[in-house]
Formats: C-alpha cells, sequence, structure tokens
C-alpha cells in the first residue's frame, strides 16, 4: 500500500510534530533519552504504517512496554561516547592504528592532547555498554514479536567468542597500548556492523521505553488495526492527549454511517473534538498508543483537515478563497477513489453566513456520497443539518451549551441530534442589551 | 475631554502599526524629532471631545498647512540637546559617568543654536503674523527673553564656543536654565508635530473638518476616501437630523470593510482636530467612538465569537443607556450564529440603536430580510455597495449606493473552481455508485 497521504496544513492544524513546539503530540511522546532514540521518533511520527500487520506488532509491543515496568538505565553519556567513538574513523592497516595511538599517546603526555584519552573513553564506554546489554536481555523474556526476534539476534551477537573476551574485560585496570590497538581495529573494522546494530537496538528500546512510559502516565490505550474493506472507525472514550482532563466522546463511523455532522457553538468544543480523531487515526496509524479506551479502524490512505483556521476579517475573502483551494485538493484527492479521513471545521466561517451556509450544505451533500472515506464537517449554521436529514448515511452529532444566568458552560460531551440551542436571542434577553437600549 | 474608545477600535482602525502593518499614525507621523513623534503618539492616544480644544488645535493646522514653513531644526541637534537634558535631570554626580566632555560640549552647543534658530524662526512674517499660533509664540518669547537666556542669546559666534564658555553655559542650564529649556524644547516638539501634520495634510490632499457642537446631529462626508490606499474611490455619505443608523449591504470584496474603516479613521481624526482623507466633512463632537470590525474569538475567556459580539453590544448600549453620543461601527453583526438567530438579533439591535438619535451606527449585513423589517422604522437608511457582473466575473464600483442588495459569491467561486463537479464525477462509495448509474 501507499504511504500515508497526510499535508503541512493538517499536520499544523492537528499540531502533531513540533519538537520546540509546547502542546504538541511529539512534544507528548518525546520522553526519550538518546538522540537516536530521538532521530527514530522523528521517523516514526513522519512515517505513519500502511499495513495492519506492522501497525499490530508495534502498538502490542509498546503496550508490553507499558504493562511491565522496564527501566532504560543506561547512561546517556557513555551512549553517545560509544557513538562518537565509533563515528570517528581509524585505519585499515593495524600497523598505522597502532603508529596513530601511539603517537597520540606520546602527544598526550606531552600537551593537552586529548585524543588518547578519547580512544580509551571510546574503548571504555563500548564494554560498559555491552555489559549492561547483557544484563538486560533476561528482563526482555515477555518482549512480543518481532521484538522478540531481535532480542534473539542482540542475544546471540552478545554471545559470540570474539564479543565474550570482550565482555570480560575490566575496565577498570590498565588497558595496555596492543589491547587499545587492538581493540580499535576489530571494533572500527570488522565488528562496526556489529556495534551499529548494538546501538540501534538500544535506540529502539529507549523509543519504546518511552512512549510505553507516556502511555502509563497519561492511561492511554491501543488502537487495533482492520483491513481497509471493513472500513470502520469505532473509538469509545476518546480524548485529546495533550489536554489535562480532557472529557472522552465515543464514535462509530461505518460505510452506511460514515459522515458525522457536528454543530454546537463556537466553543462548545467542535474542534477540540475534531482534532482528537485527527490525532487518534494518525498516531493509530503509527501504531502507537491513542488517548482512548479503545479504538478499532479500518486503515485509510489519508487524512485531510481544514480545522480553526484563525478567524480573520483582515483576510475576509482571501480567506474564503484559501478554504475554497482546500476543499478543491480534499475533493480531487476523495474523487481519486482513495479512502480518506475527511475533516472540515466550520467550513466557509470567514465569509458571510449566507454563503457559509450554502457553501456547507453543497459540500457536505457533495462529499456524503463518498461512503469509502469519514466525513467529519462542523458548523455553527445548523439550517444545513435540517437540509441534510434526508442522507441516510449521515449521523448528527451536538456538542451542548448549558445556559447558567446567561453566562454559557460547556459539558464537551456528544449527544445525538443537532443542537436546538438557539442561544442567539437567549443571551441578548439575559444580557438585557434591548432594555438598555429603551429609553 | 476625551473622547472614549477601546483598545479594539484602534486595533479595527489600525492607528497604530505593528510588528511590519503601518497605522494611521505611521501615515501622520512626519516628525523631525523624537520628542515630537512622542508627542505626536500622545495626541493620537488621547483623541478630544470638546469643541475649543479641537478648533484650537485644528486652525494651528490649517495655518501652517495654507502657509508653507519648514520645521528650522535639524533633528540631530535635538538629538544632542534632548540627550543632554535628560541626563541633567538625574542627580549630579551620576551625570559625569554617563556624559564625557564631548557630550557636553555638543549638548551645550546644540542648545545654543536651537535657541538662536528659535528666536529667529519667531520672528518670521508668517510665524509673527498667525493668530492660532499666536498662543505658542508668545510662551516662546517669555522663555526667549528670561534673564536666564540672555547670555545665549547674546552669543555671536556660534559653532565655535570656547571651553571655559561650555564650561559655564554647562553651569547655567544645569541650574537656573533647566526648566526653562525644558520647556522651550517641548514648544520645538509641539511645533514639529504642527508643522508635520500640516505637511502631511497638503501631501496627502487632507481636508480639515468642521466640527459642530454636541448634539446637533450632523455627521456629512464628502469625498471620503482611506489614506492607506493607493488608488482610493471617494464617497459621500449624510446622516443628518434624525437619521441615525446606516444599514450597509454587499458582497463580501465589494468594500464594505474598507469604507466602514474611512469613515471610522476620518471621525477619529477629527475629533483630534487632524485633518481627514475628504473633499469636505462636517461633525458633531461625540463622546466616544467604538468600531467591530474584526473582532477576535477570545478563546483565553472560554467565549464565543457570538458571546463577544454580544458582550460589545452591551457595553455599548450601556454607554447609551447613560446618555453618551457614539459613533458606533459593527461589520457583519452577529456573524458567529446561525442564520435565524443572526436574523432576529440584528433587527432587534437595529431597532434599539436607531432611537438614539443624537447619536450614529453604521451596520454592515448580509441579512438582507432584515432589511424588510427594518424599513419601516424611521431612522434606518440604507446603503449598498454593489456589484456588476462581467460575464463569470465580479467588477466592483467601491461607490455607494442607496437600497440593498443581497450580492454574494460565495457559491460562485465554489462553483467556478469546479468542486461540485469534482464530486459529483469521481469514484463514489458503493450506495451511491449504483445511485449514480
Amino acid at each position: 500500500m501507499s504511504k500515508f497521504k497526510i499535508d503541512r496544513q493538517t499536520l499544523d492544524e492537528l499540531n502533531l510534530l513540533g519538537k520546540f513546539r509546547a502542546g504538541s503530540v511529539y512534544h507528548l511522546f518525546n520522553q526519550v533519552r538518546t538522540r537516536g532514540g530521538e532521530q527514530l521518533l522523528d521517523e516514526m511520527f513522519n512515517n505513519p504504517l500502511s499495513s495492519t500487520v506492522l501497525i499490530n506488532e508495534r502498538s502490542e509491543t509498546f503496550k508490553c512496554f507499558q504493562e511491565h515496568d522496564f527501566r532504560f538505565d543506561y547512561d546517556v553519556q557513555v551512549i553517545s561516547v560509544f557513538r562518537e567513538y565509533l563515528d570517528t574513523k581509524t585505519y585499515n592497516h593495524k600497523i598505522r592504528v597502532y603508529f596513530s595511538l601511539l603517537s597520540r599517546s606520546v602527544l598526550a603526555r606531552l600537551t593537552r592532547d586529548e585524543r588518547y584519552k578519547k580512544s580509551i573513553q571510546g574503548f571504555q564506554a563500548i564494554v560498559q555498554v555491552l555489559k549492561k546489554t547483557t544484563a538486560l536481555m533476561p528482563l526482555l523474556s515477555w518482549a512480543p514479536e518481532p521484538f522478540q526476534s531481535r532480542v534473539q539476534e542482540i542475544q546471540v551477537l552478545l554471545k559470540r567468542p570474539d564479543m565474550d573476551q570482550l565482555l570480560q574485560m575490566d575496565i577498570y585496570s590498565e588497558i595496555d597500548l596492543g589491547t587499545l590497538v587492538f581493540y580499535e581495529h576489530l571494533l572500527k573494522g570488522k565488528l562496526h556492523t556489529d556495534m551499529e546494530n548494538v546501538l540501534s537496538f538500544i535506540y529502539e528500546l529507549d523509543v519504546y521505553q518511552a512512549v510505553g512510559m507516556v502511555a502509563r502516565a497519561k492511561g492511554l490505550g491501543y488502537a487495533r488495526a482492520l483491513e481497509p474493506e471493513q472500513n470502520v472507525f469505532r473509538c469509545q472514550n476518546l480524548r485529546h492527549p495533550c489536554i489535562e482532563k480532557a472529557v472522552g466522546n465515543d464514535l462509530l463511523l461505518e460505510e452506511d454511517s460514515n459522515v458525522l455532522f457536528l454543530t454546537g457553538a463556537n466553543m462548545a468544543g467542535k474542534s477540540t473534538w475534531m482534532k482528537s480523531l485527527g490525532i487518534g487515526l494518525y498516531l493509530a496509524h503509527m501504531g502507537f498508543p491513542v488517548a482512548a479506551d479503545s479504538f478499532e479502524f479500518s486503515l485509510r490512505e489519508g487524512l485531510y483537515s481544514s480545522i480553526n483556521v484563525a478567524d480573520n476579517i483582515n483576510l475576509g475573502y482571501s480567506h474564503f478563497y484559501a478554504e475554497v483551494v482546500r476543499v478543491k485538493q480534499a475533493a480531487e484527492a476523495a474523487a481519486s477513489g482513495a479512502r480518506l479521513m475527511l475533516m472540515f471545521d466550520e467550513l466557509f466561517k470567514g465569509t458571510n453566513v449566507k454563503d457559509a451556509f450554502d457553501g456547507t450544505l453543497a459540500v457536505t451533500e457533495g462529499f456524503a456520497e463518498y461512503t469509502n472515506c469519514l466525513f467529519v464537517v462542523s458548523t455553527h449554521i445548523i439550517e444545513v443539518g435540517e437540509e441534510l436529514r434526508g442522507f441516510p448515511n449521515i449521523q448528527f452529532r451536538f456538542m451542548p451549551t448549558i445556559l447558567e444566568g446567561g453566562v454559557p458552560r460547556y459539558t464537551y460531551r456528544l449527544k445525538e441530534g443537532i443542537t436546538e440551542d438557539r442561544q442567539g436571542m437567549m443571551i441578548i434577553q439575559s444580557e438585557k442589551i434591548l432594555e438598555l437600549l429603551e429609553r | 475631554m476625551k473622547l472614549e474608545t477601546d483598545a479594539q477600535t484602534l486595533e479595527d482602525l489600525r492607528i497604530f502599526g505593528k510588528r511590519e502593518q503601518t497605522g494611521i499614525f505611521d501615515l501622520y507621523n512626519d516628525t523631525h524629532t523624537r520628542g515630537g513623534e512622542k508627542l505626536l503618539r500622545e495626541m493620537f492616544r488621547n483623541p478630544l471631545s470638546d469643541i475649543e480644544s479641537i478648533g484650537y488645535r485644528r486652525h494651528i493646522f490649517a495655518y501652517f498647512s495654507e502657509h508653507h514653513l519648514e520645521f528650522p531644526f535639524e533633528g540631530s541637534l535635538l538629538d544632542m540637546a534632548e540627550k543632554y537634558t535628560a541626563s541633567t535631570k538625574d542627580a549630579g554626580a551620576s551625570r559625569q559617568q554617563i556624559l564625557n566632555d564631548k557630550d557636553i560640549e555638543n549638548g551645550v552647543v546644540s542648545i545654543i543654536q536651537l535657541t538662536q534658530k528659535l528666536r529667529i524662526f519667531i520672528d518670521i512674517d508668517v510665524v509673527k503674523a498667525s493668530v492660532p499660533f499666536a498662543g505658542e509664540r508668545e510662551a516662546i518669547i517669555t522663555i526667549l527673553e528670561s534673564d536666564v537666556l540672555q547670555p545665549v542669546l547674546r552669543d555671536k559666534n556660534s559653532g565655535k564656543v570656547s571651553y571655559s564658555a561650555i564650561t559655564a553655559f554647562d553651569a547655567l542650564f544645569r541650574s537656573k536654565g533647566q526648566i526653562k529649556i525644558e520647556g522651550l524644547l517641548h514648544l520645538i516638539y509641539l511645533l514639529d508635530v504642527y508643522l508635520s501634520v500640516a505637511r502631511v495634510a497638503l501631501k496627502y490632499g487632507f481636508t480639515y473638518p468642521k466640527a459642530h457642537q454636541k448634539g446637533s446631529c450632523i455627521l456629512s462626508v464628502d469625498g471620503l476616501f482611506h489614506p492607506e490606499l493607493k488608488k482610493p474611490v471617494a464617497n459621500d455619505m449624510v446622516m443628518e437630523g434624525h437619521s441615525s443608523l446606516v444599514f450597509l449591504t454587499g458582497a463580501n470584496m465589494a468594500g464594505k470593510s474598507t469604507f466602514l474603516r474611512s469613515i471610522g479613521t476620518a471621525t477619529f481624526l477629527a475629533h483630534m482636530g487632524f485633518p481627514v482623507a475628504a473633499r469636505a466633512m462636517e461633525f458633531s463632537i461625540m463622546d466616544g467612538l467604538y468600531t467591530t470590525i474584526n473582532l477576535p474569538d477570545d478563546l483565553g475567556m472560554g467565549a464565543s465569537h457570538f458571546y463577544a459580539e454580544v458582550l460589545r453590544v452591551k457595553k455599548i448600549a450601556t454607554e447609551l443607556h447613560k446618555g453618551k453620543k457614539l459613533f458606533v461601527i459593527f461589520d457583519e453583526l452577529f456573524r458567529g450564529t446561525n442564520v435565524k438567530d443572526a436574523h432576529e438579533a440584528t433587527v432587534a439591535i437595529a431597532i434599539g440603536f436607531a432611537r438614539n438619535s443624537e447619536s450614529r451606527f453604521i451596520i454592515s449585513s448580509h441579512i438582507v430580510e432584515a432589511a424588510e423589517q427594518l424599513g419601516v422604522e424611521p431612522g434606518i437608511d440604507f446603503l449598498f455597495l454593489p456589484t456588476r457582473m462581467n460575464g463569470n466575473t465580479p467588477q466592483y464600483t467601491y461607490t455607494l449606493e442607496r437600497g440593498v442588495t443581497d450580492d454574494r459569491h460565495g457559491m460562485l467561486i465554489i462553483r467556478s473552481e469546479g468542486i461540485l463537479d469534482i464530486l459529483k464525477n469521481g469514484k463514489k462509495g458503493r450506495i451511491y455508485c449504483n445511485e449514480a448509474q
């Protein structure tokens, strides 16, 4: 299957990536300790999976890490020294290695040259890390496949006789130049790939452990990927993962009920709920834990959103036009027959209420016929909903507003139907504006 | 008295620039000195609300616009003087550390030069003859003729001042002369503002509006345009006597917001006694000016856009209830709610507003249906900005006409982008596939 389609705008709107953006989903999961772990996490965030098997395997691994209190207690400093040691190249011939190290050791004594010290430290770091890894192996007996095979692979590697010698090394006793030269030549030469392999295993451990830990701390659940043909999306108590004490909601979208028409006042939580859906689906495609009690989904080919575009009359028209272009992109993608999730929040908000009414209606009617896609549309223009009643595959939900002494309060719990909140005149009356104007 | 206004209004009218965007202030700011700029900013922060102070300022500006005069000092001279006097205010001991000998020399020399040039300036015939400026001129003369400044005016070999003379002047300026010199600098800054605004008025062809007493129910503009536009289209508008509310309609690009900004900005500037972007303008002085052109959703407060609008309407209603006379602008009133509520609320509020016959309201809206109910109310006028269809492309005249329009182009754009066709002909889901065939 092709790569999951998502573009810059959607990524930004859902605030998925962004290392330095507080509140981004990446930021939430970025509890990794090593540089390499961070790179791996980046890679996972940038490449959602497109096979149910891979997704379910990865999410199973995370789940096991969450359940078993596995501690990543490598010294991060030592690992970066390891990395550095491997990255500094040396000579192919042992003799040249010998002379270069010899000259460094002499230089180190005469001047403040630190290269000799670096070589020793690097070597010591490798011994330390390998010992640590060997000790960790029995603790990973519960690891599920395919990670279990990785564990086995590393275990076999560490039990090799050439490794054994290394593992017997006592780094606190003196290491003579001969040994240093021997290993420098060996580790950077013949064993280089093996060492890389150990390192990347450690990075994987780092990511699995970090994500598992976040999942435990935040009480996240796991998604189950289903085949695309089943065309289903089911979640219970789905929340926004980055919001503390977020209110969860349930939803079921299927072939014959693939459109969610969401109404409610502006602050009632429509956008947040849509973002929760989008983030949930994206994380699920990465095989990551999701903020839900249960989450089942058929594999999708992409995600398009248009959410919460800053309301700016300065851009009034150009904003409207940008939205039109966005909808057009989405329409083209849907028309190609791809199985997508499309989300439009407060469509055509920048324009007047009547154009927004006509536009939202026409676009929703158009998209509703694409039952291969999941389609979520929200609006405060409740009249659109009445016009859409005839479509069998449209589900109507709303985010309620409760007026308490004229001040609106929001429950953030989805209800079935179209909102009846005619708050407009109610607020005006409760604020006693007309009385003020009556003089 | 001060004209009441608020941050939202200043934001809407873009009075002060923000980052890369320039504001109305920047347009009027052609001052040579930092002190002048500060003073001008002060004026923009404090629009006036009484006919005397507005008239006073307006006459000085108009006089200088009429008699073209250049600001007689270089900005650098004032910068040096400013640096020197500013540090004089600090306690003597620390002053030596801030100012070195060179700074002191520059400061003393610049003050001597300023004083002498000012003496010459106020004796120019045009300045002498000015009635509006007479008060300020009098104040300058009083300071110049005070004993303290006599040695300065006597000093003839300007530019070359001996080291000993500098020490003597420094001592003089720091002690007895300090207050006089500060007063003089303030008057120079004021002069800078007057000349600068007068110059701007000439450069852009601005006009000086005529102010009327509060409550005289006059608002008329002739050839009003937006000062920041390159090729503005001018509009006329009259709201006199009982006609207190204008209900403005038009398509999105037809220029509603620009017109509202133009009239809002002109009213704001008129209340400062400043020249405005129009051929002619008359207005009765108001107690307050409130616009709502680009209201942000107040996410922090958890209020919706609609609620934010309601709160704003309430604020204005409260002021009106107190008997204040206001100039109020609402762009796209109640667009944060559904069609039905927007309709009902617009009608109710517009009628309520229109009964305040001494205030002035302009409301723009797309709810054309509201116009029918409002038509029977006295005091409500209807204007619209038309769209001419040239085939499929809309063209705008940006010229106000009487009446109501229901021009909209949202659907036109959606159709012309072909979105509905794309969706109609794409690979649909199983259920609708059969239906389509």
